[in-house]
């Protein structure tokens, strides 16, 4: 009685550190700290609830009763986990982005939202799972009345209270931290920190228990090997169709069984943690099944004969006097099995409510799916019944089978149901063919075969299926004989049915898939599914009916601009007859979609992208969505080029422009070179004959002798000129200048300029009207080239001015920051084309007033850039106009 | 819209290479559960009867072995895959 005392203490302890630490992890999780409770490792430990009592306690029994047979369970998962990368990344990231909450959710929103697969795959579930939670008790009440036995307290009906208690409590554990909030991922991060506890304190006791047999009973590995070597299972044998039926069972069971695909996909937060659990769940694997097959050796030797095997685990300690060993080891077998009822519960209660009850719900309601308000905590109590009824659809199931020995066979007969279920997703996930009518045809085969042949069976022969049927099969045709289909005897039972309804499943599967349509969100949703890689990382799941349509339109507007697609979708709407802006995705409307996109991107991307949207294509509307915005980014792109383009012509333009002027000068200067040649040779060539004359003629009369000598000091006089200015201008030039700065008043320099340039020794007079009041300004530059330039203007004026009255207004305006000094004549102007060259060197208006060598200009606006001005040529209808301008800084009107 | 002056030209080779290797990384995550199938499925061709049985013994230590080397390949695979988990290199199919 003590010991069941101590046993019930330490189990309540347990229990209540459970709570503790599912309570404590929450609460972590609601402050943010995630980082430790999502680790790759809390990850693999949760996938851990694959090994539940039965496996913690029935592979030493299966071993003792069929040898290696038990390997297989854990092998099959192995193999899952190896090929992860194909396989359960694919699962994961389709679980990830479809917002997946169960495998009956990833059954039906592959095809179509389809609510019927939904609830067929939910109640298969149920039917699967039931079973497996009542078996889950039954090894506790086993494991507890191992116990009792020894203080006879405990009886059939002790065993049932608890069970019950038992059952009350997982699902108040359940409700508590299963149905805390309603995520969109439904995580729960108490109960996967809870589970991954457990899946230690499991690994650990039954790691003891096996070093304790290996290291403490035989003594040794090779005494433990030798052992084994003379045990009733010396020699290797296994019923071969049994060993890789089995592995494919278990295989299929880990990825379809509703409490695996919570953990595996649904509870995933990272896929990376996939990768570190590929090694370390079929490490975890290894480790649970490695001392099976010792324990069960040692058991059978120890034990005495009629011992249950399946509780060799505890009762080897036990009989060898290790109390505390086994406490360990019957925590190990209550940690797997409540960690397994809580997750299928949790599982389980979500497509309950998600799939079942809530649908009814809706239809209920007078308003229907379009129910106003919140709904969450409608779906919550809903979930909260849904685990308390999973949990005591269990416990009835474990009352009214009475605990027998049937109860242990049903484990693999669950697998069996549950991986009916594969086919449509395996199917599903790599096929696009795949439809709804395809999966809804193998399952329901698959499933009527299971339960005819396998699993109403399992009841044995005179309960549920009556003993005429089973003896000669239904309706009396002796090839449809539960245990004998098509008249193939001598099969396993679990082989038979596994075979035949896998067969059946498939094949109606694909048949059908291949001869049916399925319907264009059907076809959209196999296209995100099987093309999960090609551009998921923010896949949207679509909720209605409607989501093509719509997603149409967003790309429509993406492409033929926000307003015109409005109108076209509102258009076409009109014209079918749909009521709202959205069309039915017809044949007709995708073609008159199609070209109007083929309009903007072309006929063959128009045809594309609507190929794709509705389904033509391997390619999901996230691609769709890059192409319209990489066709925007082209369209923008080439707008940018076309600017650019624009750029370079100009700028080709104005080079080409340069260019002529470049040309122009060049013409110009050497028309100015033979010029001034010419301009050299001339008083040269006068220099040189009235030398000669003067000095060859000896008797010349003095009149000619000084006539004679003038003309030569005229030439050299105009030779001297000609040389200085082209001194003058190299020197401005190179900025070689000194500037002579002196205060001075503008009048001065005006005067000076006009009295040295106004009269010219060819006697043409100039009428120069000036305003003198205006130019009593003081001026701090340096005056005599300031001179100099006006000089040159007034020389210009007179010089070129062709009005037969040539007059010169000379206008003085004080601006604010500077003086501008206009020189204005009355002549015909100079013509646009000539405007631009005047100031360049050597450049002279026309040739045949060739007075001077076509550098005045360019020196005067040499200077006038030395004095920090300038001198320009203003365009103006009535004759020329040269503007002076100096800063003010060096300008102050005279006190 | 990329630039072409943004795109890798420098280390084209090297990066070549690398993709080539993660590729065949890949390739052999591929391979693995098949190999491991075909190492599991040996045992259906044991003779079960006769003088040329095999021991249990013999049979749980190759089991366990292959166990182990499947561990260890994937462990191995795992870690060289470690950078194809990015979701912007996923572009294997």
């Amino acid at each position: 009685m003590s010991t069941l005392n101590l046993l019930l203490i330490v189990c309540l302890g347990y229990v209540s550190f459970l709570f503790f630490v599912a309570f404590a992890a929450d609460r972590m999780a609601m402050q943010g700290r995630k980082a430790w409770l999502r680790s790759p490792l809390i990850y693999t430990l949760s996938l851990s609830i694959y090994c539940t009592a039965w496996t913690f306690y029935g592979a030493v029994g299966s071993a003792a009763r069929t040898g290696f047979e038990y390997l297989t369970i854990y092998l099959g998962p192995t193999l899952v986990m190896v090929s992860w990368w194909w396989l359960l990344r694919k699962l994961i990231r389709i679980g990830r982005t479809q917002k997946i909450t169960s495998i009956a959710d990833l059954i039906s929103s592959r095809y179509g939202k389809s609510s019927l697969l939904a609830a067929g795959v939910t109640i298969l579930a149920v039917i699967g799972t039931t079973p497996y939670i009542a078996l889950q008790l039954q090894s506790v009440t086993l494991s507890f009345s191992v116990f009792a036995t020894d203080a006879d307290g405990a009886s059939a009906d002790g065993n049932g209270n608890l069970a019950l208690w038992l059952s009350l409590g997982m699902a108040l554990f359940t409700v508590l931290f299963g149905t805390r909030n309603l995520d969109a991922k439904e995580r729960h991060d108490g109960v996967v920190m809870a589970i991954a506890i457990e899946a230690v304190v499991k690994l650990v006791a039954l790691l003891s228990v096996g070093i304790f047999v290996v290291w403490g009973v035989t003594g040794g590995v090779s005494e433990a090997l030798a052992r084994i070597e003379v045990s009733e299972f010396g020699h290797w044998q296994t019923d071969r169709s049994r060993w890789a039926g089995l592995i494919f069972l278990s295989a299929a069971a880990v990825l379809c069984l509703p409490r695996m695909f919570q953990v595996l996909v649904v509870e995933n937060d990272d896929e990376s943690h996939l990768r570190t659990a590929s090694w370390a769940f079929p490490l975890y694997l290894g480790l649970m099944s490695l001392f099976v097959v010792p324990i069960a050796v040692v058991g059978l030797d120890v034990l005495p004969d009629g011992s249950n095997p399946d509780l060799f685990v505890l009762t080897i300690p036990l009989a060898l006097g290790q109390d505390g060993l086994a406490m360990l080891s019957f925590l190990g077998g209550f940690s797997s099995a409540t960690s397994m009822v809580i997750v299928a519960a949790i599982a389980l209660s979500t497509m309950v409510s998600n799939h079942i009850v809530m649908p009814i719900w809706l239809k209920l309601l007078p308003s229907g799916a379009s129910v106003s308000g919140d709904v969450r905590h409608t779906v919550l109590l809903s979930r909260r019944i849904s685990i308390v009824a999973v949990v005591m659809l269990g416990y009835f199931y474990f009352r009214m089978s009475s605990g027998g020995e049937a109860l242990s066979a049903i484990g693999l007969v669950a697998f069996c149901g549950l991986a009916q279920v594969l086919p449509a997703m395996l199917g599903g996930v790599f096929w696009r063919g795949a439809t709804r009518l395809g999966a809804f045809a193998g399952l329901t085969l698959g499933f009527a075969i299971w339960l005819y042949t396998l699993f109403l069976p399992s009841f044995g022969a005179g309960t549920v299926l009556p003993l005429s049927l089973v003896e000669n099969g239904l309706f009396g045709l002796v090839w449809l004989k539960p245990d004998a289909l098509f008249g193939i005897e001598g099969i396993d039972p679990l082989m038979h049915a596994l075979l035949w309804s896998m067969a059946f499943n498939v094949s109606g599967f694909v048949l059908v898939s291949l001869v049916t349509f399925p319907s264009p969100l059907e076809r959209l949703q196999a296209a995100q599914f099987v093309n999960i890689f090609d551009r998921s990382t923010n896949a949207r799941s679509w909720s209605r009916g409607g989501a093509e349509a719509e997603e149409l339109m967003i790309m429509a507007q993406r492409i033929l601009g926000a307003k015109e697609a409005q109108v076209l979708f509102a258009e076409y709407a009109a014209k079918q007859g749909v009521r709202g802006d959205l069309p039915d995705p017809t044949p007709d409307f995708l073609e008159v979609l199609e070209r109007e996109l083929g309009s903007s991107v072309g006929a063959a991307t128009a045809h594309a992208m609507v190929g794709q949207i509705t389904g033509g294509m391997a390619v999901s509307v996230e691609d769709l969505m890059a192409v319209a915005d990489e066709t925007a980014q082209m369209l923008e792109y080439s707008a940018r080029l076309k600017e650019q383009s624009e750029e370079l012509s100009r700028t080709a333009l104005e080079l080409r422009n340069a260019n002529q002027k470049l040309t122009r000068l060049s013409i110009q200067k050497d028309a100015f070179l033979s010029q001034i040649s010419h301009e050299l040779r001339t008083p040269m060539t006068s220099i040189r004959a009235f030398s000669e004359i003067l000095r060859d003629t000896d008797q010349m009369n003095p009149e000619d002798q000084s006539r004679y000598a003038s003309i030569i000091h005229d030439e050299a006089q105009r030779l001297t000129r000609l040389l200085d200015d082209l001194l003058d201008l190299s020197v401005v030039e190179n900025g070689q200048v000194n500037l002579n700065i002196r205060e001075g008043t503008l009048k001065d320099a005006l005067d000076r300029a006009v009295a040295s340039a106004g009269i010219g020794e060819d006697g043409v007079h100039l009428d120069i009207t000036r305003v003198p009041q205006r130019e009593d300004l003081m001026l701090e530059t340096d005056l005599d080239r300031l001179s100099q330039v006006f000089i040159n203007l007034i020389a210009n004026a007179r010089k070129y001015c062709d009005a037969d009255c040539p007059k010169l207004a000379i206008r003085v305006m004080q601006e604010a920051d500077r003086v501008v000094i206009d020189f204005h004549d009355n002549g015909s102007g100079i013509s646009p084309e000539a405007a631009d060259m005047i100031f360049e060197k050597f450049a002279r208006v026309s040739d045949q007033k060739a007075g001077g060598a076509g550098l005045g200009l360019a020196i005067c606006r040499q200077v006038m850039t030395r004095l920090g001005g300038s001198v320009d040529y203003i365009p103006s209808q009535t004759g020329a106009t040269f503007r002076v301008v100096l800063p003010y800084r060096l300008a102050m009107a005279a006190q | 819209m990329t630039e072409p002056s943004d795109r890798p030209v420098a280390s084209a080779v090297f990066h070549e290479r690398k993709t080539y290797r993660r590729r065949r990384v890949i390739d052999a995550a591929r391979i693995a559960p098949f190999l491991t199938v075909f190492l599991w499925s040996i045992p259906l061709v044991w003779p079960q009867t006769g003088e040329d049985r095999v021991s249990s013994a013999s049979a749980l230590i190759y089991i366990f072995a292959v166990w182990a080397g499947v561990i260890l390949l994937t462990f191995g695979l795992s870690r060289a895959l470690a950078k194809s988990m990015d979701p912007q290199v996923d572009d294997d199919r």
